[in-house]
């Protein structure tokens, strides 16, 4: 038998609702002109990557290309309503990219400006990253065509204890895609946690492609916590540029139980001494979804540390993805990066990608990484069956055990409630 | 009739036949003890009457409480009453023994047709247990067996079948790799479960265990079958002459 032909991969064409999107009034647009037009000249350049590209290997984004995106604004409709509900937290809404009047409760020290009113040094800061290359084509799409985003300062020696959420809504009952950028700014010996929530109404199909951009000052401390939750008729794809000052602690958990397809990039630069930061993530793909995260850590200074723990448990036809770069610097000396990548395969079906990749320069560093794909322990099982507790029932302990792992990281106990809740509902619904 | 019934029992794994033809009665009110040198079927004893998968009955009969055991699943043998003791208690790191320990009790309760335990009562039930096994209270909110040396190990495996009082314990070499505080607290355990309405199998390698709990019937178990029964002297003279003595005598 000769050997299998490698799979020609055909470059996606663009559909006429993403080229109309790049070829909106510039005014409408929120980057800095200049950089609005080439990163449209790129975009259209590149187009949208595939499996040619190596950071897209394992997550298709054909289902982008097939949405049907008409232009007529649909009906409002009430977002499905899962988002978690946190006393005293600060909400933040966005309604189809548009920032929604603040609530009264803004604490002292936080400012928020919508781009299109912020100062030139915020927007070029916002817009700071560029695209180089096709594996950031989603990236260039961004830059040239976002329309809406706003910049969150926090003033140095803040301390906000109550969670800052950010709900992005889009109500419109029609297919539609939104383009959306952040800025992120914790001023010096300030800490503050963000969480973010996408909703879109069940009848209809929603992509958001994100970017925010974090910058944390000398030992300031952020929480950035991003919740994909249930619907299958979302697709995200999200990038975040997280650049560390000295001292400066980043910690990012990411739990995502539904959306049709979430690609996740998180990018830290560790530029100077002292700096941490702690990447947890929980992906639990069922039915034929896909949940990809590739995370991509700098250590650029000596003394740095970073802390990686990932974890998929894939279900039914699910695929879960994970790829952890590393890298440190030739003189970032006396570093400790640790990864750790553990997945659980419930089905037959499903599939789970995992890379480590290490990338090491310096000579006196401590990395370690670790990656392991398992099914679900038989002796576990019949040890917890032999204490009478049923098959299934034993199935759910286990993977809700697993899972919870990650839950647990999340900070205030009502948030670690009701995402405990969802994920238990996650697993027992029916795709 | 009996509590447990075991007749001619043959099991395989594999091509392997390992047990050859178990007999043994175990009545309510009664403490047996099988003790047989290693590859003798111990184990293989008592993970076919767990109803662990992998191993195969040939030929043979278990009745436990009037229930033909070999037919059930592991779960509703568990909840017929019968509690078996790991040699090796499996480490699950994500399920905190207050879970494990309170879905347990609780499928035990839907099985009787009881409701759920209030919470409030299985906490003070759980804490007695804990301390009475000298374990401390954050041992409940850590992962089942996770990290927990050997003897912590033998020692939760005890407090679960106190919670769970069942009407048959199945406890394989509950006492190896044991110290002798721990022993202590072990046995002690044993003996609080002992009464007129429950039986007690102990499979075990050494006479020490014997000393603290013990027996109405020892069985010596050689080959798949057990070759010699006697009361707990036969223990005695298993420790003073070895198994040499005793295998060549039963042949």
């Amino acid at each position: 038998m000769s050997a299998p032909m490698p799979r020609a991969i055909e470059p996606i064409v663009l559909p006429d609702w993403l080229r109309s999107a790049l070829s909106q009034p510039a005014s409408t647009r929120i980057a800095p002109s200049d950089q609005q037009m080439m990163s449209s000249e790129q975009f259209l350049a590149w187009g949208l990557p595939t499996a040619r590209d190596e950071e897209w290997r394992w997550t298709s984004l054909r289902p982008i290309a097939r949405l049907a995106i008409a232009d007529a604004k649909g009906e409002q409709a009430a977002p499905a309503d899962d988002a978690p509900h946190l006393p005293h937290a600060l909400v933040i809404r966005l309604v189809g990219g548009q920032l929604q009047p603040l609530p009264k409760n803004v604490p002292a020290g936080l400012t928020l400006t919508p781009l299109s009113h912020a100062h030139e040094i915020d927007r070029a800061a916002a817009f700071q990253p560029s695209a180089q290359g096709r594996n950031d084509a989603l990236l260039a799409l961004n830059t040239a065509c976002a329309t809406e985003g706003f910049v969150l300062d926090i003033a140095a020696n803040t301390v906000i204890t109550a969670p800052i959420v950010l709900e992005w809504l889009d109500n419109n009952t029609r297919s539609n895609h939104s383009q959306t950028r952040v800025l992120i700014r914790v001023g010096a010996n300030s800490s503050a946690t963000v969480l973010e929530t996408t909703h879109a109404p069940l009848q209809s199909t929603h992509w958001r492609n994100a970017v925010s951009v974090i910058e944390q000052g000398a030992n300031s401390q952020l929480t950035q916590i991003s919740l994909g939750l249930a619907g299958d008729a979302r697709l995200l794809t999200d990038r975040s540029f997280v650049h560390l000052a000295r001292d400066a602690r980043y910690r990012s958990i990411n739990i995502q139980l539904g959306g049709q397809l979430t690609r996740r990039e998180i990018d830290v630069n560790i530029s100077e001494s002292g700096a941490h930061c702690d990447l947890l993530g929980l992906m639990m793909p069922r039915g034929k979804q896909v949940m990809d995260t590739h995370t991509r850590i700098t250590h650029g200074a000596p003394h740095t540390t970073s802390n990686e723990q990932y974890q998929i448990i894939a279900d039914d036809a699910g695929r879960g993805i994970f790829k952890g770069r590393i890298l440190v610097a030739e003189d970032a000396q006396k570093i400790e990066a640790y990864q750790n990548s553990r997945n659980l395969l419930l089905s037959n079906t499903a599939e789970i990608d995992t890379k480590p990749e290490l990338e090491i320069y310096a000579d006196d560093v401590k990395c370690s990484h670790g990656a392991t794909i398992g099914r679900l322990d038989d002796e576990a099982l019949y040890y917890l069956q032999s204490r009478g507790i049923s098959r299934s029932n034993a199935r759910k302990l286990l993977i809700t055990g697993f899972a919870q792992e990650i839950i647990d990281a999340l900070p205030y106990p009502e948030l670690v409630e009701q995402m405990s809740a969802l994920m238990r509902a996650h697993l027992s619904d029916a795709p | 009739m009996s509590l447990l019934e075991i007749k001619n029992l043959h099991a395989n794994i594999g091509e392997k036949i390992i047990l050859r033809g178990i007999n043994l009665s175990v009545n309510a009110g009664e403490v047996h003890a099988i003790m047989g040198p290693n590859g003798s079927g111990k184990s293989t004893l008592c993970q076919v009457l767990g109803g662990r998968d992998g191993f195969e009955v040939t030929e043979g009969s278990v009745e436990f409480d009037g229930l033909n055991l070999l037919d059930m699943e592991t779960e509703d043998r568990a909840n017929a009453g019968l509690l078996l003791g790991f040699q090796h208690p499996v480490e699950i790191p994500g399920v905190k023994n207050i879970y494990l320990l309170k879905e347990s009790l609780n499928a035990q309760r839907k099985a009787r047709g009881l409701g759920e335990l209030d919470t409030f009562a299985f906490m003070k039930q759980v804490r007695e247990l804990v301390k009475s096994m000298q374990m401390d209270d954050a041992f409940l909110h850590r992962g089942v067996n996770a990290g927990f040396s050997g003897g912590e190990k033998k020692r939760n495996e005890i407090l679960q079948m106190l919670l769970l009082q069942p009407k048959l314990a199945l406890l394989d070499e509950t006492d190896s790799g044991l110290d002798i505080d721990a022993l202590k607290i072990v046995s002690e355990g044993i003996n609080r479960l002992r009464g007129s309405d429950r039986g007690i199998v102990l499979v075990t390698h050494y006479q020490r265990l014997l000393s603290y709990v013990e027996p109405d019937f020892v069985h010596i178990l050689y080959k798949g079958q057990i070759i010699k029964s006697g009361d707990k002297s036969l223990a005695l003279q298993l420790e003073a002459e070895g198994y040499e003595d005793i295998l060549k005598a039963a042949s």
